[in-house]
């Protein structure tokens, strides 16, 4: 693996950063903010762990048995965001009707991972793996998206993560990191005096045999001296760009922030926990609509910090599975089956729920319970990475699933 | 006379390394597992039965020969550990129960049946030092809720949030008087003074000099109380937060400094496997009880008391919801009271009162329309949660044969295994009156209705499960050999497993006794978690820890929060959940804060790491000895030659070639042998 990452990055232009200053990287650099010097396509992907609960989040408001199998759960319909007659956003999510209205905003319900498990881990290493019911698959799909022959131009910050943790979804052979945190992401934090320790541990693990940490190693150090040139200290969000405070605010201002200072960044991860309502899920108020509602918010704050950026940016939400039709005996949902996705972005023809609505009346219920489902999730992201990251080998991103252009569901334009 | 003792010492060490190494190479005659040097299998076995060897560990295990070590480490009750008792003494909430818990360091509910008068104060002097800056500042919230409540109501415009001249004045006035206090109390001479200045303040004048300190000042406090007093002012500002941070320093100190290693691996292990998650509501109070008489006392024993102890802890009933699962035809699913024959035992008035403030779900509670009425009446039923888990985390695994349908009927039996007085610390009850009448079918079994007996029949079986067996064996491996686990190695665990009744202490027998431990492959093959790395720093180093929460917190950084893995599979021990930029920079910055004395509460001296000998002054040398002590000499020659390469900048090493009488920069050294990719290794 070591070599494929070290010959990956060598092969890429970006890599010379790393030894020498290139001047013409710092001049883009200060001309890149207000347009979109490099025509690069940008995607981010946001998971919410602990299966979120689709159905009180775009509410099927139109279902009379929707009510009736959610007797202290339902949000009440005159108080869902109205979309089309039959769908409304939760009430917490009023921050995304603009979006919607101005036709940036698709959802796709009833969609989601085929496989029928209910455990978490199980589910969400399919749905990152991007090979539902294969355990053996060891790298994920937003990795094996990276990996498009027809890309030259790749930097060490291609692919970024948010977080102290590189994800499942993007473990693989192309370069990714993970960043924790924008400023202090370097040896010594920002401290020039520990620029020769920084030297010297790059030494050391540019010469490590294990192949692992030699990878990373260098991975590392790349983005370590890029982003320093960078100065990403310097940043303020665009005039009202409201980003929530919490975890998820934090990860998307700092995604708009390098992908903004021109960097190369074309792939951010962030996930997002707090959504395994078993008991009290809460309805217009409580646990769900705190975590819809930072959802929402730190989402269209992302977009208007953005700017022109956004033009050429998807973002696209997934959850391992969604929850039980029927709320629970503790005022809460179960693991079930289907769920919500939302698609954000310039190239999106919004303002539509797409995807075959499948009903929630018991015959139509997937095992007795759960939503059933009609879209597959690779469906979706199949359609993002071949028309906007124009990757076209979709047979190798998700490998054993028939994907092609006749089946999605181009609510790309 | 340096040199001399420590020719003496190398004489005796050097006769103890042959006579074990001669013992070594009799046992190998016996059986063909040793594949090691006797030195080399010392160094690996101390890698993966504890935190890492401390200085002169090494030398010590050679000498009384690697078996016998082992064999001692499998009986911690014949090891003496009063030296680290007695760095746990000022940690006293690690001695106290659940219930205790809630009464010394109250939750907001009970704060505010104390403000509401349905509660009295404590009389104990420093408890009601803690009451009393609780109910000041949920009074202080209620009138800042009521005032923003009221104009905006009547007006329907902003002045609600906007403060008149007068308080804003008063606002200042309060602000500057606890800036001027913060300096005033940093600057007292001894902890007692500041104790007493800061217990002479009203509690509105506490809660402000809470509010005025930046987080260094924070710290420079905290550093300067003893931990007592550390104690009981974190507990005026915080009651909750006591018991957990004093759980997560006397983890620290425990892993860094007790003898009996293995004993806290495997407390660890378990920990992680039957994981509960102290950030969910009343974790808070009832894990650390969890971890000290549910987990440790089975550590090394049987499996299926371990399983049968977890299953019935208020803290697993809690994190993974089981206390509230009720049977949908139980009478309480139909829609009675569940207190009508408990009516002594529940909470008194709110028997559906949820622990510390997680009010339960009551149907009565509001007026509800006419027309959901009907709907209404079904309101508590089953929960699936711990049904899962049980089979898919703590047994079978996730392939080890099980269906939804088995799930469904899994949860029906546990229906009714409970928490009694749950909002007072909780202990298990078996409240029949949740439980699901009928016959049950699970894994193909019948288990028929017998109550409380139906659940402890399914943990007998599923303890005795052949997928189990093979699933703990296979987690085992992972954890002591390999991130790919030997099938042939697991396999004949699961076998001694099934064979022993679960016998924990024989599974790990049959691992250290395997070609497979002891394979040169495994030799430092296996990735440190964040935990692993940073204890291991300590204790490589002979570090004296004064006050663990620096290193509690670096841990939170490193994504690896103490008791905090929300998700019910708890922290994954293999290499790629560990590796990645942000973790790697996160380990490099930390082993040269370590290294360089500039963490609180940490002292970190080079000379120790040195042993007694006399400091070397070329760089060589003093490389050589930090790299024997930290590293047992496993430092690649590539390593080395780039740090000796670096040294010579003034930068790194703090040494300035035209001053040859001044001292290498250990520190620093060290730090760079911390940082190094040998050291993320075990």
């Amino acid at each position: 693996m070591s070599i494929t990452r070290r010959v990956f990055l060598k092969g890429g232009a970006m890599a010379v950063v790393g030894t020498t200053v290139v001047p013409a990287f710092l001049q883009r650099v200060a001309f890149a903010s207000e347009k979109a010097a490099t025509g690069k396509k940008r995607f981010v992907v946001i998971f919410q762990r602990g299966a979120a609960d689709g159905l009180n989040i775009v509410v099927p408001h139109g279902e009379a048995s929707y009510y009736a199998m959610r007797p202290t759960i339902a949000i009440p319909r005159q108080q869902v965001v109205d979309l089309d007659g039959f769908f409304g956003l939760h009430p917490a999510m009023s921050s995304f009707k603009p979006l919607w209205d101005q036709g940036h905003l698709a959802i796709v319900h009833a969609a989601g991972s085929p496989d029928p498990t209910r455990s978490h881990f199980d589910a969400q290493d399919y749905m990152e793996s991007g090979t539902p019911g294969l355990k053996a698959t060891e790298d994920g799909w937003l990795n094996r998206a990276l990996r498009n022959p027809a890309d030259k131009d790749t930097s060490p910050f291609r692919a970024i993560a948010l977080g102290s943790a590189l994800p499942r979804m993007l473990a693989g052979s192309a370069p990714a990191v993970a960043i924790s945190n924008v400023n202090e992401f370097g040896v010594g934090g920002r401290n020039p005096q520990a620029q020769p320790l920084s030297n010297t541990f790059e030494a050391m693990y540019d010469q490590s045999v294990d192949a692992v940490l030699h990878g990373t190693g260098q991975e590392t150090f790349d983005a370590v001296k890029m982003l320093k040139s960078a100065d990403p200290a310097k940043y303020t969000p665009a005039p009202g760009a409201n980003y929530p405070r919490g975890p998820l605010g934090n990860a998307l201002r700092q995604v708009a922030q390098l992908m903004k200072a021109d960097l190369g960044v074309e792939i951010a991860f962030s996930d997002v926990g707090g959504w395994d309502h078993h008991v009290n899920e809460g309805s217009v108020q409580g646990q769900i609509a705190n975590r819809v509602g930072d959802l929402a918010q730190a989402m269209s704050a992302y977009w208007i910090d953005m700017g022109n950026l956004a033009e050429e940016t998807v973002v696209v939400t997934m959850s391992e599975f969604g929850r039980t039709a029927r709320e629970n005996g503790n005022r809460g949902t179960d693991h079930g089956h289907a769920n919500v996705m939302f698609i954000m972005g310039g190239p999106v023809r919004g303002r539509r729920v797409y995807g075959r609505w499948p009903g929630l009346a018991q015959e139509y219920l997937y095992e007795g319970r759960d939503l059933a489902l009609t879209t597959d999730f690779r469906t979706v992201l199949s359609e993002v990475v071949y028309r906007h990251l124009g990757n076209r080998n979709l047979g190798a991103v998700f490998p054993g699933f028939e994907a092609n252009p006749n089946s999605f569901l181009k609510f790309l334009g | 006379m340096h040199r001399k003792q420590l020719k003496i010492l190398l004489v005796v060490l050097a006769l103890a390394v042959s006579a074990s190494v001669w013992a070594g190479n009799k046992k190998k005659e016996k059986k063909t597992t040793a594949q090691m040097e006797e030195r080399q299998r010392a160094q690996h076995a101390l890698n993966r039965l504890t935190f890492g060897p401390r200085p002169g560990d090494v030398d010590r295990v050679t000498a009384m020969g690697v078996d016998k070590w082992i064999e001692q480490q499998l009986h911690p009750e014949k090891i003496d550990d009063s030296a680290l008792e007695a760095r746990l003494e000022p940690l006293r909430t690690l001695r106290m129960d659940a219930r205790a818990l809630v009464e010394k360091f109250p939750p907001p509910q009970l704060i505010k049946q104390v403000a509401d008068g349905r509660r009295s104060m404590p009389s104990d002097k420093t408890e009601r030092a803690i009451y009393e800056s609780q109910v000041e500042k949920y009074r202080d919230k209620q009138e800042k809720k009521a005032a923003k409540a009221e104009p905006a109501d009547q007006a329907g415009d902003n002045q609600g949030m906007m403060l008149t001249e007068e308080q804003k004045a008063e606002r200042r006035e309060a602000r500057m008087y606890a800036r001027d206090q913060v300096d005033k109390i940093l600057a007292l001479p001894t902890p007692d003074k500041r104790m007493q200045a800061i217990l002479a303040m009203d509690p509105q004048q506490r809660q402000m000099l809470a509010r005025a300190l930046n987080p260094e000042e924070r710290q420079q406090l905290m550093d300067s109380l003893t931990p007592q007093q550390r104690e009981q002012l974190m507990a005026m500002n915080n009651p909750p937060q006591v018991a957990a941070t004093e759980l997560m320093q006397g983890k620290v100190l425990r892993a860094a400094y007790s003898e009996r290693q293995l004993d806290e691996v495997m407390t660890d292990f378990w920990f992680n496997h039957f994981n509960v998650f102290i950030g969910k509501g009343a974790g808070r109070y009832l894990v650390g009880e969890y971890e000290r008489d549910v987990i440790r006392p089975h550590a090394l024993g049987k499996f299926q008391d371990l399983l049968m102890a977890t299953a019935k802890s208020p803290a697993m009933m809690f994190y993974l919801d089981n206390w509230q699962s009720v049977g949908p035809r139980s009478p309480v699913g139909l829609g009675e009271s569940p207190r009508a024959r408990n009516n002594a035992r529940m909470g008194r008035n709110r028997p559906f009162g949820g622990p510390f403030g997680r009010p339960f779900p009551r149907p009565q509670q509001r007026p509800q329309p006419p027309q959901q009425a009907n709907a209404k009446k079904q309101q508590r039923g089953l929960n699936e949660n711990y049904a899962r888990e049980l089979m898919e985390l703590h047994t079978l695994g996730v392939d080890g044969g099980y269906t939804q349908k088995d799930v469904t009927e899994m949860a029906r039996v546990f229906t009714g295994w409970t928490i009694r007085e749950p909002r007072r610390g909780g202990d298990f009850d078996f409240n029949q009156r949740m439980h699901e009448p009928g016959t049950k079918f699970v894994l193909g079994h019948t288990i028929k209705d017998h109550g409380e007996d139906e659940g402890k029949e399914v943990l007998q079986m599923l303890a005795h499960h052949p997928s189990t067996a093979h699933f703990i064996s296979k987690k085992l491996v992972m954890r002591f050999v390999s991130d790919n686990p030997p099938e042939a190695l697991v396999n004949r665990m699961a076998g001694t497993f099934l064979k022993s009744d679960g016998d924990i202490r024989q599974v790990l027998r049959t691992m250290f006794d395997s070609p497979e431990f002891w394979a040169p492959q495994a030799y430092r093959a296996k990735v440190k978690t964040p935990l692993e790395f940073v204890v291991s720093a300590v204790r490589a180093s002979g570090a004296d820890v004064s006050n663990a929460m620096p290193l509690v917190q670096t841990l939170n950084q490193m994504g690896m929060p103490l008791y905090g893995a929300q998700p019910p599979t708890g922290y994954s021990t293999k290499a790629e959940t560990w590796v990645n930029s942000a973790a790697l920079l996160n380990r490099m910055n930390f082993a040269l804060r370590f290294t360089s004395g500039r963490m609180p509460g940490v002292s970190f001296s080079p000379e120790r790491v040195l042993g007694s000998a006399e400091a070397p002054s070329d760089t060589n040398a003093a490389l050589a000895r930090l790299e024997n002590t930290l590293l047992a000499g496993d430092l690649s020659k590539q390593t080395h030659e780039t740090i000796l390469k670096h040294a010579v900048d003034p930068q790194v090493t703090g040494r300035v070639l035209d001053d040859p009488s001044r001292p290498v920069n250990l520190g620093v050294l060290a730090g760079l042998i911390l940082g190094s990719p040998e050291f993320q290794k075990r």
